[in-house]
């Protein structure tokens, strides 16, 4: 079993190592110079050295000088990220949607499930072995992007942000195994590929909503107050995930929804009993957040592939 | 005789529709046995159920004296050849036979080697790229290397032309002689498999119609030609009638009761009359089962 999936999978396998070295000629040159920049910009040393508060009477303190310097030249490269987001979509599309149903669609599987094999050894072997090159291949993939996304996340919306933390850290293995799961499953359920495919484009979206919605909620958020005029806020680059802000006055009503302000005393505009305050998920939790985020979805990968064995074994002729 | 394959009111369902019902039927052991009905009379049916690709909604299946859903340890000594003979169709023969040498505890490389280096297929083209009768030689080798004691083939010769039907027939035969292989081989055509089967299950419209040994279902029936009358008084039952203005041909099965009746003049009947004959009247019900032709055995 192990030599017959070998056999049949080698050029799916072939095909996906050429495209992560595609990958990695685009993404391995621009994240070095973009490292360069972040380096020679002076950003990577000023992140360094901020702590968890801005305090505007010492002098660049916000890393702001450098930040302009880096992202004259990269604030572009931030866009091209998005596509990242589509990798465990092909790698289930062309890995997962084809495993059953393409055997069903030919026929082979009256071939294939007539030797002296069963037909729980052959799913286990076949989704295992697929299984497990989707997850390096992976692997690799999140950590390229992980590697490369890095400068350009801090300076800008943070890791912890929509997108940036999608292509990151262990999500995307877990989105992967998610989706070659789910076009396995699909495979079983309507088999023949291009709908399986189909089916596997619309639960991937589907799902990856979903749980993009839910997300904000894995943990009860922090909430912080700090007040408007005063010389120290905190620190904006932490790459905290704030999920909402609004200033409030001295009784407690919404004066400026949605924002935040800050204002060097004296202040006449402000009154100065007024506050910001942010509901947020601390930096601190990212990689709580990305084992949540993974694990939601292995989790689901493998009930589809329980089901879809279920349905190799008792439901398919 | 021992039995190869046995069915007892089996019976299987897609959605509300009987596929296969109340079928009963025995193979006896070393048998080539014809599974011939139109297309949709169940043929395929009752061969997935034969090899557990299917399982029964009705009834009991028995093969080889085991039940076949999910039994490894009977698939090893069945070969099955599914319609249109499917492969991957990027492997090589070569690369098949690896596959099934992997995948079969039983399996004989050198007699699949031996058979399609005398076949003159190519070992090293990919199966897609070879004729039609070459892959269905490809497909019953693979079957035939298990050196299984029961070989059921679905429709093994439809896609081919007469003289590779021919062939494949010959060859299948020249292959299955010695072992004293059970085969199971269906077609909606009887022509083809005519020559080469001694037992007939004629399926039609899910149900077993006629079954017997290919001697004695000719020995039961014969074709009477005489002057048309309204009433034909014939020993036996009346299959199939056809009439012109002053002849009538009937198909009768006799179950060996001579005709004394002078004004019929007697011929015996071929395989491919019978068929035909019964196929004509699915409702005729002439044949009282499958039991009755168990009897005379």
């Amino acid at each position: 079993m192990t030599w017959l999936t070998w056999r049949q999978h080698r050029k799916q396998f072939l095909f996906a190592i050429i495209g992560l070295a595609v990958l990695a000629a685009v993404l391995v040159p621009t994240g070095r110079s973009q490292y360069r920049a972040f380096d020679g910009s002076g950003l990577a040393a000023c992140l360094r050295t901020m702590g968890e508060t801005i305090d505007y009477r010492l002098a660049d303190t916000d890393c702001h000088e450098p930040l302009e310097r880096f992202s004259a030249e990269y604030s572009g490269d931030f866009a091209p990220a998005v596509l990242l987001i589509f990798l465990p979509l092909l790698v289930g599309l062309f890995f997962g949607a084809p495993m059953v149903a393409r055997e069903v669609e030919r026929g082979t599987h009256r071939l294939v499930w007539t030797q002296g094999t069963t037909r729980l050894r052959w799913a286990v072997t076949k989704f295992g072995l697929v299984g497990a090159g989707a997850l390096l291949l992976a692997a690799a993939y999140a950590a390229l992007a992980s590697w490369w996304l890095y400068p350009i996340a801090v300076a800008h919306a943070g890791r912890f942000d929509y997108l940036a933390f999608d292509v990151q850290g262990i999500a995307p293995v877990g989105y992967t195994v998610f989706t070659v799961a789910l076009g396995t499953f699909a495979g079983t359920v309507w088999q023949k590929v291009l709908p399986a495919m189909a089916l596997t484009l619309v639960g991937f979206v589907g799902a990856r909503v979903a749980v993009e919605l839910a997300r904000p909620n894995f943990l009860p958020p922090v909430e912080r107050r700090f007040p408007v005029v005063a010389y120290t806020f905190p620190n904006p680059m932490l790459s905290d995930w704030i999920l909402d802000r609004n200033v409030y006055d001295a009784s407690g009503q919404v004066i400026v929804p949605g924002g935040d302000v800050f204002c060097d005393p004296p202040c006449p505009e402000y009154d100065p009993a007024a506050y910001n305050v942010h509901l947020y998920q601390p930096a601190g939790r990212f990689w709580l957040f990305q084992f949540i985020e993974a694990g939601l979805f292995v989790a689901l990968a493998a009930s589809l592939l329980a089901l879809a064995v279920y349905r190799v074994r008792r439901r398919i002729a | 005789m021992s039995t190869a394959f046995e069915t007892n009111g089996l019976g299987k369902r897609y959605g509300r529709t009987w596929a296969l019902r109340d079928c009963s039927l025995r193979v006896p052991a070393g048998r080539i046995a014809a599974l011939v009905g139109p297309n949709g009379a169940g043929k395929s049916t009752l061969l997935h159920l034969a090899v557990g690709l299917l399982r029964p909604d009705a009834g009991t299946v028995q093969v080889l004296g085991e039940t076949p859903a999910a039994n490894r340890a009977l698939l090893d000594r069945v070969g099955f050849v599914a319609q249109d003979a499917p492969l991957y169709r990027d492997f090589t023969a070569t690369d098949l036979l690896t596959m099934c040498g992997k995948l079969n505890r039983r399996w004989d490389a050198a007699l699949a080697r031996e058979r399609l280096g005398h076949l003159r297929i190519p070992f090293d083209r990919p199966v897609g790229k070879l004729s039609g009768g070459q892959r269905a030689q490809v497909a019953l080798t693979l079957a035939l290397a298990k050196r299984p004691e029961l070989l059921l083939l679905d429709e093994p010769v439809a896609g081919l032309d007469p003289l590779a039907r021919r062939e494949f027939l010959q060859t299948l035969m020249g292959s299955v002689a010695e072992e004293g292989t059970t085969v199971v081989l269906s077609s909606h055509l009887l022509g083809d498999l005519e020559r080469v089967c001694d037992y007939l299950i004629l399926l039609q419209a899910a149900h077993v119609q006629v079954l017997g040994s290919v001697d004695d279902l000719l020995a039961g029936h014969r074709v009477l030609i005489g002057p048309r009358r309204a009433e034909a008084k014939v020993p036996g039952s009346v299959v199939h009638a056809s009439h012109t203005d002053k002849q009538s041909t009937l198909l009768v099965r006799t179950n060996g009761q001579p005709i004394h009746d002078p004004a019929w003049t007697v011929h015996s009947v071929t395989l491919e009359d019978l068929v035909l004959a019964y196929l004509a009247d699915a409702s005729a019900g002439a044949l009282p089962g499958p039991v009755g032709i168990e009897v005379t055995r």
